[in-house]
C-alpha cells in the first residue's frame, strides 16, 4: 500500500489502470449523464481504477501503479 | 451499447492545467456561449439595436392554424436560430472531444422537437390540460427511451447538463446583481440548514443499516448537496467503489424524476406562491436540471391557475438562488472535508487521495461564475435608466430576448433528461441504500417546506412580486 504523496508520474493520472475519458465514464456509470455529466467541472480529473474497481481522483496513488501507454482526455 | 462519439489519441491532453480545464469542461463552454450572447445583446442595445429577430419564440395561440401561420411567417428566423445554436454548441462539442457533425445532426432533431414543445406551452388551453412544457418534455423523453428506445445517432445531442448550464448563465441576465446580493445570504442559510440535516440523516441511517461509510457519504451528498454531481464529486474525493457510485446515481435519478412531478403538484395543491414554491423546490430537488423542470413548470401556473400568486419567473429565480447559490457552490468544500475524513478516519482502501485546499476550486461549478457575470453585465447596462425606462426599454430590448434563448436551452435539457433516463440501465439499488436515501428525502421535503413556507416565507413571497 502506498504511503506519502505520490509524484506526478506515479499518481492515478498516469496509470494504465485509470480510465477517465468522459465519454467512456458516461457509458461505465449508467445514469450519469441523465442529471449530470462527465464533462462537468465538479468531476475534476476523477476516473475509474480498473485495478481496484473504484472511482478515484486523478491525484490519488497506490502501490500497484503501472505506467500508462497513452494519456487520456479528462 | 451506446456508441462513444468521443475522440481520443493525438488530441488527448494530460488534464489539470487551466487551459485544459477551460477547453475540456462544459462549464466553461456554457459560460462562453451564455455570456457571449449576453454581451452581444447588451452591445446591440447600446447601439440602438437588439437580438429580438433571432431570439424568436412561438407566441400565444388558440387554434393550430395560428401556430402554423407563425412558423411560416417567421420560418427564416427559426432557421437562423437553429443555425446559431448549432454553431455555438457544435464548436463546444468539438472542443469537448465529441464529433461536431454528429452532434449537430442530432441537435437538429432536438431543436425541432423542442420547437413543438415550446409551441405547445403557449397554447392558450395548455394549463387547462396541465401541458406544462417541462413536464411534457420529460414524459415524452421517458416514454420514448423506455419503450421504443433512442436511436444511436441521436445520443450525441443529448447533453442535459451542458444545455442547463448555458440556460442558467442566460438566467443571470434576468436577475439584477442587487437581488442576488439581497437574496443570496438567505438562500445560503436555508440551504445550509437543509443540507446539513439531510446529509446527517442519510449518512447516519446508512451507517446504522450497515452500509459502507463511503457509500453513506455518496448518498448523503447526492441527497443534500447537488444530486448526481455531488455524488460523483464526493465519490472521487473519497475513492468510492464503482458499484456504490452507480447506486448513488441511480437513487438520485429515480427520486429526482419523481420529484419533478410531485413537488409542483404538491405546491399547486397547497396554493403556494411561485417564489415560495421555487424556494421549496430549490431546497428539496436534487439536481439543477430536474429542479428547473419542476420550477419552470410551476411558474407556468402563475396567471393561469387560480390562487397561484407571483410571477412566472419567480419560481425559476428562487429555485436558482436556493440551488445554485445555496447548495451547488459548496460541493468543493464537501468533497474536501469528506476526503480528509475518509483518509484519516475510515478504513483504508489501498488507494490514497491527497486532497488539498485546491480541491475547492477544482470542483467548483464554474458556470456559476457565468451566471453572476451575466447578472453584473445587465445590471451595469441598466444603470442610468429609470424604472420606467428599464421596464419599457431594457426588458424588451435585452432581458426578454435572453429569456427566450434561456427557455430554448432549458427545453433542450428537459427533453434530454427523459431521453437519457433508461430505467433498465440503472443498477439494482438494494433495499438498505433505498431506505436510507428515502428517509433523507422525506426529512428534506418536510424541512424544506417548513423553512420555505413558515420561516422564510415572507422573503420568498416578496421575491415573487
Amino acid at each position: 500500500m502506498a504511503s506519502g504523496r505520490a509524484s506526478g508520474s506515479e499518481s492515478c493520472a498516469g496509470c494504465a489502470h485509470f480510465r477517465r475519458a468522459a465519454g467512456e465514464l458516461e457509458l461505465m456509470l449508467p445514469g450519469l449523464r441523465s442529471l449530470s455529466s462527465a464533462f462537468a467541472s465538479v468531476r475534476s480529473g476523477d476516473g475509474l481504477c480498473a485495478r481496484h474497481d473504484r472511482y478515484v481522483a486523478a491525484s490519488s496513488a497506490c502501490a500497484e501503479f503501472r505506467v500508462g501507454t497513452t494519456l487520456q482526455p479528462a | 451499447m451506446t456508441e462513444i462519439a468521443e475522440r481520443s489519441g493525438p488530441r488527448a491532453v494530460s488534464g489539470g492545467s487551466l487551459w485544459s480545464e477551460v477547453i475540456r469542461k462544459e462549464d466553461w463552454w456554457a459560460i462562453w456561449i451564455g455570456l457571449g450572447l449576453v454581451v452581444v445583446a447588451v452591445a446591440l442595445f447600446s447601439g440602438g439595436q437588439n437580438i429580438k429577430w433571432i431570439a424568436i419564440a412561438p407566441q400565444k395561440w388558440s387554434h393550430a392554424g395560428e401556430l402554423v401561420g407563425q412558423l411560416q411567417a417567421h420560418g427564416l428566423q427559426y432557421l437562423a436560430l437553429l443555425a446559431l445554436w448549432s454553431v455555438l454548441f457544435g464548436i463546444a462539442a468539438g472542443a469537448l472531444g465529441l464529433r461536431p457533425m454528429r452532434f449537430v445532426s442530432a441537435f437538429v432533431v432536438i431543436f425541432l422537437v423542442a420547437l413543438g414543445l415550446y409551441g405547445l406551452g403557449v397554447w392558450d388551453q395548455a394549463s387547462r390540460y396541465s401541458l406544462e412544457p417541462p413536464l411534457v418534455a420529460l414524459a415524452l423523453g421517458l416514454l420514448i427511451s423506455n419503450t421504443v428506445g433512442v436511436p444511436g445517432w441521436l445520443e450525441p445531442g443529448l447533453r442535459v447538463e451542458f444545455y442547463i448550464k448555458t440556460g442558467i448563465v442566460l438566467l443571470g441576465a434576468s436577475l439584477p446583481l442587487t437581488l442576488i446580493a439581497w437574496a443570496g445570504p438567505v438562500a445560503i442559510v436555508q440551504a445550509a440548514i437543509v443540507s446539513l440535516v439531510t446529509f446527517g440523516v442519510i449518512y447516519l441511517a446508512a451507517v446504522r443499516l450497515g452500509l459502507d461509510r463511503r457509500l453513506a457519504a455518496l448518498l448523503g451528498t447526492g441527497g443534500a448537496v447537488c444530486g448526481v454531481s455531488g455524488a460523483i464529486a464526493v465519490g472521487g474525493a473519497v475513492g468510492a467503489r464503482r458499484e456504490h457510485v452507480s447506486i448513488a446515481i441511480s437513487l438520485v435519478v429515480l427520486w429526482a424524476i419523481v420529484m419533478i412531478f410531485v413537488l409542483p403538484l404538491l405546491s399547486r395543491a397547497l396554493g403556494l406562491s411561485t417564489g415560495v414554491a421555487g424556494a421549496w423546490i430549490g431546497t428539496s430537488e436534487f439536481a439543477d436540471a430536474a429542479g428547473l423542470a419542476a420550477a419552470q413548470a410551476y411558474g407556468g401556473f402563475a396567471g393561469t391557475v387560480p390562487g397561484i400568486h407571483g410571477t412566472a419567473d419567480a419560481a425559476v429565480s428562487a429555485f436558482t438562488l436556493m440551488k445554485v447559490i445555496g447548495r451547488d457552490i459548496w460541493i468543493g468544500v464537501w468533497a474536501l472535508v469528506l476526503s480528509i475524513v475518509a483518509t484519516t478516519r475510515w478504513e483504508s482502501t489501498g488507494v490514497r487521495n491527497h486532497a488539498g485546499i485546491g480541491e475547492i476550486w477544482r470542483r467548483f461549478p464554474k458556470f456559476v461564475l457565468g451566471f453572476l457575470a451575466a447578472s453584473a453585465i445587465v445590471t451595469w447596462a441598466a444603470q442610468g435608466h429609470s424604472y420606467a425606462e428599464y421596464k419599457h426599454s431594457v426588458i424588451p430590448g435585452v432581458v426578454a430576448p435572453l429569456q427566450a434563448l434561456r427557455t430554448w436551452a432549458f427545453t433542450f435539457a428537459f427533453l434530454s433528461i427523459g431521453l437519457t433516463t433508461r430505467v433498465r440501465q440503472l443498477v439494482s439499488i438494494g433495499a438498505r441504500p433505498f431506505y436510507a436515501f428515502t428517509l433523507g428525502v422525506a426529512v428534506n421535503v418536510v424541512l424544506g417546506y417548513v423553512l420555505s413556507t413558515q420561516v422564510f416565507d415572507g422573503f420568498w413571497t416578496r421575491l415573487g412580486q
